[in-house]
């Protein structure tokens, strides 16, 4: 637990520098709203229409598959950390593993689930 | 690594798996006109898999055989929701390729994904088989959830119809409000008894305060409260029965429920049981209300899906006698021998109201007017379908029934008053069953056009009814099955 | 020091859970929830379940929440309808029945804790993505590899539910086109 001390300062301290500079910004900095400068950042670009607009489900399927095959990732580092251990057999299992999200790579491929259309 | 033999107990789920898989890919080089291939061949592969099953059944009957360090059991229990849950998956498949295509037909122009439904259903296969068998906390949450996911989407399928729609996300919403409700309890019972095991669970629950464990009892029957629409979880079953495919209805009043009681089953017996609790009366007042509940409300229904939920939600209060009576020495077989011949039945009612609506384009009970002339064959097996549903003899109903009240009144002498509920409430269930019958004989038809009966439907409609017969009148290897299947606790 | 931490994140968990009810927008729930799970990292962290907390910042905090926030820009946030509040007896009766459950749940936790062995320390390398691994691998082999099959059967959820029909048909017919094409092309080129 203790080898976490210093992540734990570091967010402390990363809370309180921000409270700091906020608070400073507030209590000392003036504040003179124009129009200009009210709108919304659209780099340089002049904003036009409604902020909330919607976003085609297309976006949806990518963060979908993006996060199924992320938790795929995520079980590959254990097996990479304990590898040694499990030897050839824990190979195996990974590949089995991999074999069935494979078949489900292709079958999203051949759907064109992975094309922006 | 576990050695290779328990490899060789897991062929049929391995199969099962394979064939998804394969199916997959079948599906993927077959043309759009052609998509049945997809079903034909996963109704072959399934009853492949029962030859493997068959093996298993011959060569396991110690109870509480568990192979995979404790967390997967193979003992007869287990063997037998793999039979029902392959048996379950390939009439539902038989029974969807001409609904799909009528239904399809009706959506117009929305992207069917015949093949990937084939597949999904195999896959929910695999996760009842999964489901019944698991011994482990961890494993029992995962294949539950996986049944869920893939009855989730089977549920919403018809994307063009606003009603599947409503009924995938109706059923999501609750069913993963449950899941989460479930968890907890699972969480509760690890950290009481430092298991995840139940066969473990088991040997440390006696000493685990009684509060605690009560909490956790009651936040796991949610879950299972909910897969198998007991009451007071049972609110999404007439709403999502009505708008998902009527297979998929089927599939999940059948495969879902049978899948549900054997984890309720196994959890209950093996991990609760040692510790003292009275979990009897708890489950036999569940079953009660869910009996008066599910019986009453199906009374004023006018679609046949709603009546067959409301029906559904009755009879898992039926089976929940036998929940309440596991342990005696012959109740032991009531209900698995209620969940066998229930499928039966409640898979060919469903699979008539899928080929009404697929021809009448109607699900309303008055739309089956005159059934007895447009489709006589029809009219016959649907009358024997809701006498079985009632439990007059000489269906596998009654023998069904009669069974678990033998069970309850064998176990003890303090669940007499849940078998006065099961008696009264199946007079109560034959005045809607029956008037189906009255409907479809006495009254006069609409339009006297026949009813063409499409060939693969009327062939898995022929089997259930066949076995509704069968099952009632010959009862005998069932039972004898059932009783090697039963033993559960070491 | 545990307590230290435990009573700051626990504190922020729950203020993160009633955000997520209490709030009228969408967005705003969601981002109460990355609270919620952010600070449960900690408290898995306070468990010893180091590898679990590091995945529950990269894809609960990260992946899962970012994909919250898309499918509530999916709807249409300016027109659509306020959240109902639910029938009024039916609040009552949630309120009543949840105030019931934490009655009991308390009494559990009271009860338990006057008779179970607590306190009971990990064993050293609990929680590392070794140890991890190692269980995972062995003891909870079957659990594991089920989880490729449910992430399969989430893949191809997700492409049926969310790909529409248009798109295969659209594809058909521009591929049909392209066909159609390529003769006058050749009859340009000549």
């Amino acid at each position: 637990m203790t080898a976490y001390l210093p992540i734990f300062i570091h967010l402390l301290l990363a809370v309180l520098l921000t409270a700091a500079l906020l608070g400073a910004h507030a209590l000392l900095g003036g504040r003179r709203p124009t129009v200009a400068k009210d709108e919304p950042y659209e780099s340089g670009v002049w904003p036009i229409g409604s902020a909330r607009e919607r976003i085609p489900i297309r976006y949806y399927l990518i963060a979908m598959l993006f996060i199924l095959f992320d938790i795929e990732a995520v079980f590959l580092y254990p097996w990479a950390v304990a590898f040694r251990d499990l030897g050839v057999v824990g190979l195996v299992e990974m590949l089995v593993f991999l074999g069935v999200l494979f078949v489900g790579f292709v079958y999203a491929w051949q759907r064109r689930a992975l094309e922006w259309e | 690594m576990p050695p290779a033999s328990d490899l060789a107990l897991l062929v049929p789920e391995l199969w099962l798996a394979a064939l998804g898989l394969v199916l997959l890919g079948v599906d993927l080089f077959v043309g759009e006109q052609n998509k049945r291939t997809v079903g034909w061949v996963a109704v072959g592969g399934l009853l492949l898999a029962l030859v493997p099953t068959w093996g298993l059944a011959g060569a396991v009957h110690r109870p509480g055989t568990t192979v995979f360090f404790g967390s997967y059991a193979v003992d007869g229990f287990a063997v037998f929701f793999k039979f029902l849950a392959i048996i379950a998956t390939t009439l539902v498949i038989l029974a969807s390729m001409d609904y799909f295509r009528a239904s399809g037909d009706r959506q117009g122009s929305t992207q069917r994904f015949e093949g990937e439904f084939y597949t999904l259903l195999v896959f929910t296969g695999l996760g009842l088989v999964l489901m019944a068998a698991s011994a482990d906390l961890i494993l029992v949450a995962l294949s539950i959830e996986f049944v869920s996911l893939t009855s989730y989407v089977l549920a919403a399928y018809l994307k063009g119809n606003p009603k599947s729609n409503e009924a995938g996300l109706k059923y999501f919403l609750f069913g993963a409000a449950a899941s989460a409700v479930m968890f907890y309890g699972f969480s509760l019972l690890y950290g009481l008894t430092g298991s995840t095991s139940l066969y473990v669970i088991a040997e440390k629950v006696a000493t685990v305060p009684a509060p605690a464990l009560t909490v956790s009892l009651a936040l796991m029957l949610a879950g299972f409260g909910f897969k198998i629409s007991m009451v007071p979880f049972h609110q999404w079953t007439p709403d999502v029965y009505e708008g998902a495919p009527t297979p998929v209805a089927a599939f999940l009043s059948v495969g879902s429920k049978a899948a549900g009681f054997a984890v309720l089953l196994r959890v209950v017996a093996v991990a609760i049981a040692p510790s003292g609790l009275d979990y009897v009366t708890l489950i036999a007042g569940l079953s009660a209300v869910s009996m008066f509940v599910g019986n009453l409300l199906a009374l004023p229904q006018r679609n046949i899906k709603r009546m067959l939920a409301y029906s559904s939600i009755s009879h898992a209060g039926f089976i929940l006698i036998g929940v309440a009576a596991f342990g005696g020495a012959f109740g032991n077989t009531g209900l698995l021998i209620y969940l066998f011949a229930y499928m039966f039945f409640t898979l060919g009612a469903f699979f008539i109201a899928a080929l009404i609506e697929a021809r009448l384009g109607s699900d309303d009970i008055p739309d089956y007017a005159g059934l007895s002339q447009r489709a006589p064959g029809l009219a016959f097996l649907m009358a024997l379908f809701m006498l079985s549903l009632t439990g007059i003899p000489p269906t596998a109903g009654f023998f069904a029934k009669f069974y678990i009240f033998a069970a309850a009144i064998e176990r003890s002498p303090a669940l007499l008053w849940l078998v006065a509920v099961g008696v009264v409430n199946s007079v109560i269930s034959l005045y809607y069953y029956v008037n189906v019958i009255r409907t479809m004989y006495l009254l006069p038809p609409q339009d006297p056009a026949r009813i063409q009966e499409p060939a693969v439907l009327r062939t898995a409609l022929w089997v259930t009814g066949a076995a509704t017969l069968l099952l009632g009148l010959y009862p005998q290897p069932l039972i004898t099955f059932a009783r090697a299947a039963a033993l559960l606790l070491p | 020091m545990e307590l230290a931490l435990f009573i700051p994140f626990a504190a922020l968990a729950l203020a993160g859970g009633l955000g997520v009810i209490a709030s009228g927008r969408a967005i705003h729930s969601a981002l109460s929830l990355l609270l919620v799970l952010s600070s449960l990292a900690v408290l898995y962290l306070l468990l010893g379940a180091q590898f679990i907390a590091v995945l529950q910042v990269i894809i609960y905090a990260g992946a899962i929440v970012v994909l919250f926030l898309f499918v509530i820009m999916l709807l249409h946030m300016a027109t659509g309808e306020p959240a109902a509040r639910g029938v009024r007896p039916w609040r009552a009766g949630a309120t009543v029945a949840a105030a019931l459950f934490f009655a009991a749940l308390l009494s559990a936790v009271i009860r338990t804790r006057a008779t179970a062995d607590l306190g009971v320390a990990p064993a050293v390398g609990f929680g590392t993505a070794e140890a991890v691994g190692r269980t995972l691998f062995t003891r909870f082999l079957l659990p594991f590899e089920l989880a490729s099959v449910i992430l399969l059967v989430g893949i191809i959820g997700a492409v049926v539910l969310a790909k529409g029909s248009l798109t295969l048909r659209v594809h058909a017919e521009s591929r049909a086109a392209d066909e159609a094409e390529e003769p006058r092309e050749e009859a340009l080129t000549r």
